[in-house]
């Protein structure tokens, strides 16, 4: 009796030490990679992840990325202190001043977001490349064409970054290369432009059902924006390339969205409207939808005011961020349809289904004006504490300076709610970029077609009353008003500081609360937190 | 199979053999009987246990002292009492026995419990400390952790929540050890590893043993890194069964409320909207009635081989805010035995909590404070417009306009939040002794911790109205987690020729974890009638236009696999020496580096007992401790070494939205265990016939392998950190303890403790030949203005240093003037990251507590006070609302009072660093314990409890005491939940 216990005791011992010494990791709400990838659409989730990445650095959604760098340096837009928001570090006061440097969030954090982006694409690229798409019910031909997608889509974070940074390490692998070395903005530049070309062919055409991917269509668009900005970024000018591939466009070669050949919208808003991934002007844009995918462009966070919910019926408020410099409200004229469309300025009123009275009909500040009727004005001053003069980045109250209304939601009970795409290309930036590279060509002088470009996209902005008096002529397009009509149509999207360095205004000219600074601000410079941990890195001159 | 169980396994089995061949069974000789009795004052000593010699054979005495037992002609009787010295009586004739027992130098005999087995304190080699339960903390408390607040030298507990009792503590033992890797002890439960704290009540807690060197935890090995706690838990004793009842009332009251403008003072700031009411919201929101109630009853008893305890409590806990209470009831439920003649001994806990916590009000806020979210109701009430009536003329809630404004009572009154939480732990030990000191003991675990979480808001509450069109919210979520343990362990003690002793003892740990968490939420209600109970009913599942109905869910687990042994040895009680080694394996390292080992060496010499000290009388005891132990750190999230996916939001694809799928982190296979190593002398002396005693400990610990999640080098990784090991933090200290009985007489004593610690650390490197990270920033500060981070770490620098623009004085107008780098003085818009400096540290250097308890005849007494010195506080309260520019809100006094002249919004600079030394006299008890001439009773003894009583600094804010176990440590947030003062009245009786 006695032994058998023991015996027993020994079992149960013996058993304990020797159990499973097994420490395999299983996750259960991730999946590990190499269990990836066995039908069509875990293929094309891993094609697609570029795609809404992109959304977090190219667009106004919020995060410190190609955006807001592009804006923020500029002379429209600015993000002023507004009394005890909006400091935020100087972060913005330092890029609307040109004094950042290479170690704070400006310079690291688009480039984490861009090259995080890149990375997807070479991860997808590393594992569709061995992939068998016929054991997986897919072709070949859907093998290249999504193998070219995504190449193309990676050299557009390249063209990207080398617009910011200028000289930066080329990487087309995952992990592989320790301490990649640096090189200079002409080899980047050549490296996009032949990624580009070498699977342009194998593209989709732009339609309908491809809409929000990287078509021919957007393909063109890369390389117009690569042959205008040529002589900038490598000294040698592309004049007749950047011609050509605007032509190819307009020819419909890349596709449409509508019907076989991109045209311009001749309603100017529909461009940016809510149900705008149908428009026929869109080149190539970032696809949202909030009642299909539960997906939203959301602009809200960095534009609108703390209250602004209430001006459309929306379900988020905003931040109250990012505004209008006044010089660049002043730029438009009053009659300019852009102007009164695409800004809010004046009182504000609620949408009428969230009046409670009659009497209950304007939206109320929180801040400055607490209760007060929201009163948007050009001005960034402390105009609640009598202020005069141009005011600055740090004047700033709660409804200073004018808004952006470009892309608008519609109301929460819209079927199309908050349905807008962000546009990266339009057609109307190729007539512009086709125009100005004619312009150059002749040494800054507009033809006639040139003057029939600017005037057919400008047209729409005026009611055709007023337009005899606003079209342009050989003689009223100079190069200083094309810098000016560029300035007004693109306003909020993203093209600024590539556009003024490009006409030799970024570091040279003074606006509002800004004086010329100096050539270096042209580049970014590469972040410290890479310089400090990649000993192949080159720093940009000056930093 | 890893190659060493198999080792394990025959170890095992051949001594098991070994033992069954010597087993042998005892001759039973003549009945042989005695009492025993105190030498001093000749009074009966009941519970004596009385054993034969080298058997496991004996019994204990009776309540008059008797005891009677069967033993060999030639037996030796041994006669043990805690408290006591042990004595041997040969049984000689056999007439009855008279023993005489002299009470023994009480702590050096005192148990120690030191992770899997037990030393007496005069061997311990290492540095532990332990609290025993005369001395805890008195006064009602909501986490053990309460009960050794500041008895510890080197353990900091904090409770930054003062007795909000849905709070808990966070405590830290020698400083912080890692950077993103668990920073908190291991808690260890009469052996689980890992145990739960919400599963211990005061009343059933024996025993706090504290590892604090590397030596000593190291027995832990992987989980050791941040020191171990181990508690023990009262367990039944032989005797008469007992019955004990404690029970207390509490009441809160606030002990600094913040000073905050009235309606008339408000009225007269510029920007001010002055609405002509006269609320003091603040107050509105205190439960001035609060009142805690703590019932425990325990049973318990047993005979020499069979003993029980079992417990059961309720405690309906109320903190200071409205809707802040917890009620819990639990129980817990100890049975030992031994049999099998002596060899069999299976010990059996079981311990439950069942506790409804209302997390509806109370919240401290400080963070993101929109309505709703994790709440900021008394931010919001200090800076609620006070000329802002509560209730409009049609008696709705007025909600004021301002940014990020609510009214909290309205929030109170308008959504729920209720916590609903289980928590279980069983375990069973077998220890089989199948050769006298050959103990082999198989140990499993259990434990369950479960909660259901739900939240409702009413269909008229402004956050519905706001967000679902009017429509309701509702949300549930469930947690649960569940830890298994099995140990293995076989221990061995043979003396030889009576002055050599060792101890040996191999074991095998498995613990297994899994969390598993889902939630979901619906809004688009037609009634409020259901609240969280029907969800389905939510229109949002239809209506396109509300806001999407959320899910989610998860699961994670992991595994650690441990080998250890332990072997001490003592020769004559004069020099010991223990060694240690544990290799121990956890799933969430890279393939290759799975497996670590975590080595431990101390050894400790008596000097006192050395002949030529003899002569010596004024020094009854004096010994020198020294260990050296390398532990480890596993506290990271799961799946950190392997290539894994994770969604990237929806996308469209040919007319059809799809889920995306993309790497979610760069896999690091070469990820692999933090070590610390850590060397600790110690002294530990007892001088002037016991009257005055103490240790003092010198540590040096470096950790080293840092985990932390770097910057990567980006491109060519994806993501741009990785989790990796690269840097190494080191701490040093000095740690002191002073016991004294200053006054020792027949009605008067009067003992005084004391503890003192100081502690450095230094952030020694961040950087290997891949990895460089120059520094590292913490403490971000919040909306609005985000003003970026206060507290900046360097390679050679200490953690905890606030990093900021240094104050150069006013302009004229009132604006912030700040010195640039080079010396000159600039304004906000020239300021750029380069013109910050060094400007102060957030850790205390030292902290000190000093205990004083009187017995003056019936009449005990405890004065408490306890400090940390040698750190600043950023005063964030101050930032932002002791500053005019917070119109239209409300703001602190000092906005018009030491900052009137300030016409700017806020800035962070060291203006708003200030000294946060403090004194508190924390705990102040006073009982009486009646002498009841009848049978019944055993003891009364009644007290009172007053915590948190005086704080004594030049901190200008609510309270110094501020969270120091963490990386951001020193700022002094915006939440302004109440510290307390906290008065209780309890009674004890055993009967």
């Amino acid at each position: 009796m006695k032994k058998s216990k023991v015996y027993i005791s020994a079992a149960l011992l013996a058993l304990g030490m020797s159990a499973c010494t097994k420490l395999d990791e299983k996750p259960y709400s991730e999946i590990i990679s190499d269990q990836f990838y066995n039908n069509r659409q875990e293929v094309m989730s891993a094609v697609l992840r570029p795609f809404t990445h992109a959304g977090a650095w190219a667009a106004p959604t919020g995060q410190t990325g190609y955006w807001r760098l592009q804006e923020l340096s500029a002379d429209q837009l600015a993000w002023p202190q507004k009394g005890r928001h909006g400091y935020d570090g100087g972060n913005w006061i330092r890029l609307h001043y040109h004094t950042w440097i290479a170690n704070e969030d400006n310079a690291w954090n688009p480039w984490r977001l861009m090259f995080w982006g890149m990375g997807f694409c070479n991860n997808t690229i590393k594992d569709l490349t061995p992939l068998d798409f016929t054991k997986i019910g897919m072709t070949e031909a859907e093998k290249t064409t999504l193998l070219a997608e995504t190449k193309v889509l990676r050299a557009w974070h390249y063209l990207k970054l080398m617009d910011l940074y200028g000289n930066i390490p080329i990487v087309t692998e995952v992990a592989n290369s320790a301490s990649p070395a640096t090189k200079s903005r002409k080899e980047v530049f050549a490296f996009v432009e032949k990624e580009i070309k070498d699977n342009i062919d194998g593209l989709q055409p732009l339609s309908p059902a491809m809409v929000g991917r990287a078509t021919k269509a957007a393909a063109y668009a890369m390389l117009v924006e690569l042959y205008l900005n040529a002589q900038e970024w490598t000294g040698t000018p592309r004049w007749d390339d950047c011609i050509t591939y605007c032509n190819k466009i307009i020819a419909g070669e890349g596709g449409s969205l509508s019907g076989t050949v991109p045209a311009l919208e001749p309603d100017i808003f529909r461009a940016f409207a809510n149900n705008n991934s149908t428009s026929p002007e869109d080149l190539f844009q970032l696809t949202y939808d909030l009642r299909a995918g539960n997906s939203r462009f959301g602009w809200q966070g960095d534009f609108w005011h703390y209250r602004q919910r209430q001006i459309y019926n929306a379900d988020v408020d905003g931040n109250n961020s990012i505004v209008v410099i006044p010089s660049a409200y002043d730029a438009f004229k009053d009659n300019d349809l852009r102007k009164q469309n695409w800004m809010l300025i004046g009182p504000q009123k609620k949408d009428p289904a969230l009046r409670t009275s009659v009497g209950d009909s304007l939206v109320l500040g929180t801040e400055e004006y607490s209760d007060k009727p929201l009163v948007f004005v050009k001005e960034i001053r402390k105009n609640a504490a009598g202020e005069t003069g141009p005011g600055g980045m740090t004047q700033g109250e709660e409804n200073s300076g004018a808004r952006f209304a470009k892309y608008l939601p519609g109301k929460q009970s819209d079927a199309n709610y908050w349905g807008n795409d962000f546009v990266l290309y339009r057609l109307t930036e190729i007539y512009f970029n086709k125009a100005e590279a004619m312009m150059r060509k002749a040494g800054g002088t507009a033809s006639q077609e040139a003057v029939d470009l600017i005037n057919t996209c400008k047209k729409r902005a005026f009611k055709a009353e007023d337009w005899s008096k606003e079209a342009y002529t050989t003689s009223t397009l100079t190069m200083d008003e094309l810098l000016a009509e560029r300035g007004r149509e693109f306003i909020f999207e993203g093209k600024r500081r590539t556009d003024l360095i490009r006409f030799g205004k970024f570091t040279t000219a003074a606006w509002w609360d800004h004086q010329p600074s100096s050539d270096k601000y042209k580049l970014f410079p590469i972040p410290f937190k890479q310089t400090s941990i990649n000993p192949n890195l080159v720093q940009n001159p000056g930093y | 199979m890893h190659k060493r169980s198999t080792f394990w396994a025959q170890v095992s089995i051949a001594s098991t053999f070994l033992l069954l061949i010597s087993l042998f069974a005892f001759s039973q000789g003549k009945t042989i009987s005695g009492k025993v009795t105190d030498a001093n004052d000749h009074t009966p000593i009941p519970g004596v246990s009385v054993q034969i010699k080298n058997t496991s054979t004996g019994t204990i005495t009776k309540s008059d002292g008797s005891f009677s037992l069967q033993a060999p002609a030639n037996a030796t009787l041994v006669f043990s009492f805690i408290g006591y010295q042990q004595q041997e009586v040969p049984i000689g004739n056999g007439t009855p026995l008279d023993v005489k027992m002299t009470a023994g130098v009480k702590s050096l005999q005192d148990i120690v419990v030191v992770g899997y087995g037990t030393q007496k304190r005069n061997e311990v080699t290492t540095s532990v400390a332990t609290v025993k339960a005369e001395n805890f903390n008195q006064g009602g408390s909501r986490s053990p952790m309460d009960l050794i607040q500041g008895k510890v030298a080197g353990l900091s507990v904090t409770r930054t929540q003062g007795n909000n009792p849905n709070s808990g503590a966070s405590i830290q033992i020698r400083g912080i050890s890692s950077l993103s890797g668990d920073k908190n002890p291991l808690i260890v439960i009469d052996g689980i590893p890992g145990g739960n704290l919400d599963l211990l009540q005061q009343d059933d807690i024996a025993t706090f043993d504290v590892l604090k060197d590397g030596s000593a935890a190291a027995i832990y090995g992987t989980r050791g890194n941040n020191g171990v706690i181990l508690i023990t838990t009262k367990k039944g004793k032989a005797g008469e069964p007992q019955y004990t009842y404690s029970t207390y009332l509490q009441r809160e009251a606030v002990a600094k409320r913040p000073s905050i403008l009235s309606a008339a003072e408000y009225a007269k700031i510029p920007g001010a909207d002055n609405k002509g009411g006269d609320v003091d919201m603040y107050d509105m929101l205190l439960d001035k009635d609060n009142l805690s109630h703590y019932h425990n009853f325990a049973a318990s008893g047993g005979t020499v081989n069979s003993n029980y305890r079992a417990s059961l409590y309720y405690n309906d806990a109320n903190g200071i805010a409205k809707q802040n209470g917890r009620k819990q009831y639990g129980g817990r439920v100890n049975v030992n035995q031994t049999g099998l003649q002596g060899l069999l001994t299976m010990q059996f806990n079981l311990a439950a909590n069942f506790n409804k916590a209302n997390l509806n009000g109370g919240n401290s806020g400080g963070g993101d404070n929109k309505a709703g979210n994790a709440g900021a109701d008394f931010e919001q009430a200090v800076q609620r417009n006070p000329t802002a009536p509560i209730y409009g003329p049609d008696g709705k809630f007025i909600e004021t306009n301002g940014y990020n404004n609510y009214n909290p009572l309205a929030r109170l009154q308008q959504e729920l939040y209720d916590r609903d939480q289980k928590t279980y732990s069983g375990d069973a030990r077998i220890t089989l002794e199948p050769i006298r000191d050959l103990k082999l003991s198989a140990f499993g675990a259990i434990v369950r911790d479960e909660y259901n979480d739900r939240q409702y808001k009413l269909k008229s509450s402004r956050s519905s109205v706001q967000d679902y069109k009017g429509g309701g919210y509702a949300y549930k979520a469930n947690s649960a987690a569940m830890d298994k343990t099995f140990e293995a362990t076989a221990d061995y003690t043979r003396t030889v020729h009576s002055d050599h002793t060792i101890n040996v003892l191999g074991g095998y740990s498995y613990q297994y974890s899994t969390l598993e968490k889902y939630s979901m939420d619906n809004n688009g209600f037609l009634t409020d009638a259901f609240q969280d109970w029907n969800i389905s009913a939510g229109n949002a599942l239809n209506d396109q236009t509300l806001p999407r109905p959320k899910q989610s869910s998860n699961k994670i687990d992991n595994t650690l696999i441990a080998f250890f042994g332990r072997i001490n040895y003592n020769y004559k009680q004069k020099y010991m020496l223990q060694a240690i080694l544990r290799h121990e394996g956890s799933s969430r390292f890279g393939a290759n580096y799975k497996w670590g080992n975590f080595p431990a060496v101390s050894g400790g010499w008596v000097i006192s007992k050395e002949a030529f000290m003899q002569d010596i009388t004024v020094i009854n005891n004096l010994k020198l401790r020294a260990g050296y132990g390398v532990t480890g750190n596993q506290g990271i999230p799961s799946y950190q070494s392997i290539i894994t996916l994770g969604t990237g939001g929806p996308y469209i694809q040919y007319g059809q939205w799809i889920q995306t799928y993309g790497p979610n982190k760069n896999p690091n296979p070469d990820l692999r265990w933090e070590k610390k190593k850590e060397f600790n002398i110690g002294l530990d002396f007892s001088l002037l016939k016991n009257r005055l005693g103490g240790s003092i400990d010198v540590y040096s610990r470096k950790t080293e392998d840092l985990l932390f999640n770097y910057t990567a080098q980006l491109p060519s990784n994806i993501l741009d950190n990785i989790f990796t090991n690269v840097g190494a933090i080191s701490n040093n200290g000095v740690e002191v303890v002073i016991n004294a009985v200053p006054v020792q007489g027949k009605d008067f004593t009067w003992r005084s403790d004391l503890t003192f610690n100081s502690q450095r650390n230094k952030m020694v490197s961040f950087s290997n030949q891949i990895f460089k990270t120059t520094e590292q920033y913490y403490g971000d500060l919040p909306s609005p203005g985000n003003l970026g981070s206060a507290i900046r770490v360097v390679e050679g620098g200490p953690l905890g240093t606030f990093y900021g623009y240094r104050y150069a004085g006013l302009t004229e107008d009132g604006k912030w003037q700040f010195y640039k780098k080079d010396g000159s003085i600039g304004t906000i818009e020239t300021m750029n990251p380069d013109d910050k400096t060094v400007i102060g540290n957030g850790i205390p250097k030292y902290m000190a507590s000093w205990n004083n308890s009187f017995r003056y005849k019936n009449f005990d007494l405890s004065i408490f006070f306890r400090g940390k010195f040698g750190f600043d506080i950023l005063n964030l309260q101050d930032m932002y609302f002791g500053n005019k520019k917070w119109t239209p809100n409300n703001m602190l006094t000092s906005a018009i009072g030491k900052n009137a002249k300030l016409n700017a919004d806020p800035q962070f600079s060291d203006y708003y660093l200030e000294k946060g030394n403090f004194v508190k006299l924390d705990n102040i008890t006073l009982g009486y314990n009646f002498r009841l001439h009848t049978k019944y009773i055993r003891n009364l003894r009644v007290y009172a409890s007053g915590r948190n009583i005086a704080t004594f600094t030049k901190y200008t804010g609510l309270d110094p005491e501020l969270q120091d176990t963490a990386l951001d440590s020193g700022i002094d947030g915006r939440g302004f939940y109440p510290r307390t003062r906290s008065y209780t009245i309890g009674l004890n009786l055993g009967f």
